[in-house]
């Protein structure tokens, strides 16, 4: 038998079978008292849990892009520099880096500018686990980000630089008009799928008692006796956003596609 | 003998003043409470969301007595002696049982509570019915979350001493230990009375107790290391055992409070 060439045009059926247990889920959720509260008191999370991974994200592709370009930097210090940086923070588990960030990294960076400062300016406790969290993730993320945008701006044509060149762009200019959102097309699904994955794992800050989803779903089912009933709406709610998230950059990308056809 | 006794004397005329409704008047301070909210009765959600239970009415009562302005904050059980060991908050309350090698860290409270640990096996359970007998058949197994009471009470008080003995099925949370209780995985888990009352209570006979209570453990509230809040807490909870305030809630929370209804 040969392989499926096209998988790609196959009914979604999938997203049919997924659809249904949605749908019989929230059914759940609005007849059953357990399903009720869970949905009640875990969807408080979700405001949380996007804004962490939004917020995370956004983060994380400035420092990614940054890294990018030192990286392709002509002075080896900078490309040492970069390269040190992303071989260990992709190294290390998130979870680490969490524990890592919030108990070795801020309490340390805080005793360092009181000494600096003379006196204690800034109290550890000024610096709320949330924002540790989120910077967790930020220098986690970024190094995964510096790689899909090296990718990306070393994938563009040499002609077209040499052709910006000829033109007079400056190296900005260059970067801005030219070679960025070439890359930046080629690695629009990289950076879709990734954020995706940020969101899911954005759970993780659930170890720091950040109240998002995982955390409310922790602390529900200890409260409530009931772990699989609970999950599985915790479950649904990372699901409704994850694949719904997936389906807008499908969405996305095709029409920069179908744009990309159109300009050339 | 003497000097033991003498220091218990001055210890009971140094507690005096304190149960003589004599407490410190802390002018209002704001204290930092951090808790979990997973630990019922202790605290955890009840099922309108709002968080509730015996530590939080404990504290009410403590900061009544005291004079301080409570406010809440939460982390997880992970970061929470970590947190409060750095002075991220200035009291920690989440049923913490009271260790040497933690006073190494942080500060403890005296005890307001006494918790024993209890074996929670499934409600068909014939093959044994208390620790020596689960001890004598190599095949069981237990769950236990690595670093916890229940799994150093799992390595000494029920097997070999060996914390790598493979008859321990080490879960992350107590949850998921009990979970693979239910499903066949394992034939034994440990909690303490509080939570393994009420898991039992929601399982409708799928759960029982087993055996004797194992260990008592005391719990505490944690607090930085040298935390000026130490000797007022106490005095307030040596207050609140006086009067018979910890006696009510005890009374409120694990014989009226119906966990889950």
């Amino acid at each position: 038998m040969a392989p499926n060439a096209e998988p790609e045009k196959d009914f979604p059926w999938w997203l049919v079978i997924l659809a249904v247990t949605g749908l019989w889920l929230l059914y759940e959720m609005l007849s059953d008292e357990v399903y009720a509260s869970a949905l009640r008191v875990l969807s408080k999370g979700l405001v949380v849990t996007l804004a962490v991974a939004v917020v995370a994200y956004l983060g994380a592709c400035g420092i990614g892009l940054g890294l990018a370009v030192m990286g392709m930097s002509k002075r080896i210090v900078l490309r040492q520099a970069a390269r040190l940086y992303i071989e260990v923070m992709r190294g290390v588990p998130i979870i680490v880096l969490l524990l890592y960030v919030a108990f070795v990294l801020v309490p340390g960076v805080v005793a360092g500018v009181n000494a600096v400062a003379g006196e204690d300016i800034l109290r550890t406790r000024d610096v709320p686990l949330l924002w540790r969290a989120v910077l967790a993730l930020m220098l986690a993320y970024s190094a995964f980000l510096a790689e899909i945008f090296r990718a990306g701006l070393q994938a563009v044509d040499k002609g077209q630089i040499e052709a910006a060149m000829a033109l007079g762009l400056n190296g900005w200019q260059r970067f801005r008009f030219v070679r960025f959102p070439q890359a930046f097309r080629l690695i629009l699904p990289p950076l879709g799928n990734d954020f995706v994955a940020m969101v899911k794992d954005s759970s993780l800050v659930a170890v720091l008692g950040i109240t998002d989803v995982a955390q409310l779903a922790k602390v529900t089912a200890a409260g409530n006796f009931r772990y699989f009933e609970t999950y599985n709406v915790a479950a649904f709610l990372y699901l409704v956003m994850t694949i719904g998230l997936s389906l807008l950059l499908r969405r996305f990308e095709a029409r920069m596609r179908s744009r990309g056809r159109d300009a050339s | 003998m003497k000097l033991t006794a003498a220091a218990l004397l001055g210890l009971a005329t140094l507690a005096a003043p304190a149960l003589a409704q004599d407490l410190p008047d802390l002018a209002g301070k704001e204290v930092v409470v951090v808790t979990e909210n997973a630990y019922p009765p202790l605290q955890f959600l009840d099922k309108s969301g709002a968080a509730v239970g015996w530590e939080y009415d404990a504290m009410a009562e403590i900061a009544k007595r005291l004079n301080i302005t409570v406010k809440y904050e939460n982390t997880s059980w992970d970061a929470m002696i970590p947190a409060v060991a750095e002075g991220q908050y200035d009291i920690g309350m989440t049923g913490i049982t009271i260790k040497d090698e933690r006073k190494e860290k942080v500060d403890f409270s005296e005890p307001y509570m006494r918790s024993e640990m209890l074996m929670i096996a499934r409600g068909d359970e014939t093959r044994f019915t208390d620790a020596a007998s689960f001890a004598a058949i190599p095949e069981l197994l237990i769950s236990a979350q690595p670093g916890t009471s229940p799994f150093y009470a799992a390595v000494y008080n029920i097997l070999d001493g060996n914390e790598e003995n493979a008859r321990i099925i080490k879960f992350e949370t107590f949850g998921a230990g009990l979970e693979a209780l239910k499903a066949g995985d394992v034939d034994l888990t440990l909690s303490d009375s509080t939570a393994a009352n009420g898991y039992v209570a929601a399982s409708n006979g799928a759960l029982k107790i087993v055996g004797e209570p194992l260990a008592s453990e005391d719990f505490g509230f944690i607090f930085p290391k040298g935390s000026e809040l130490v000797a007022p807490v106490n005095a307030a909870i040596a207050s609140m055992k006086a009067d018979g305030t910890l006696d009510a809630l005890n009374q409120k929370w694990f014989v009226d409070y119906k966990m889950g209804e």
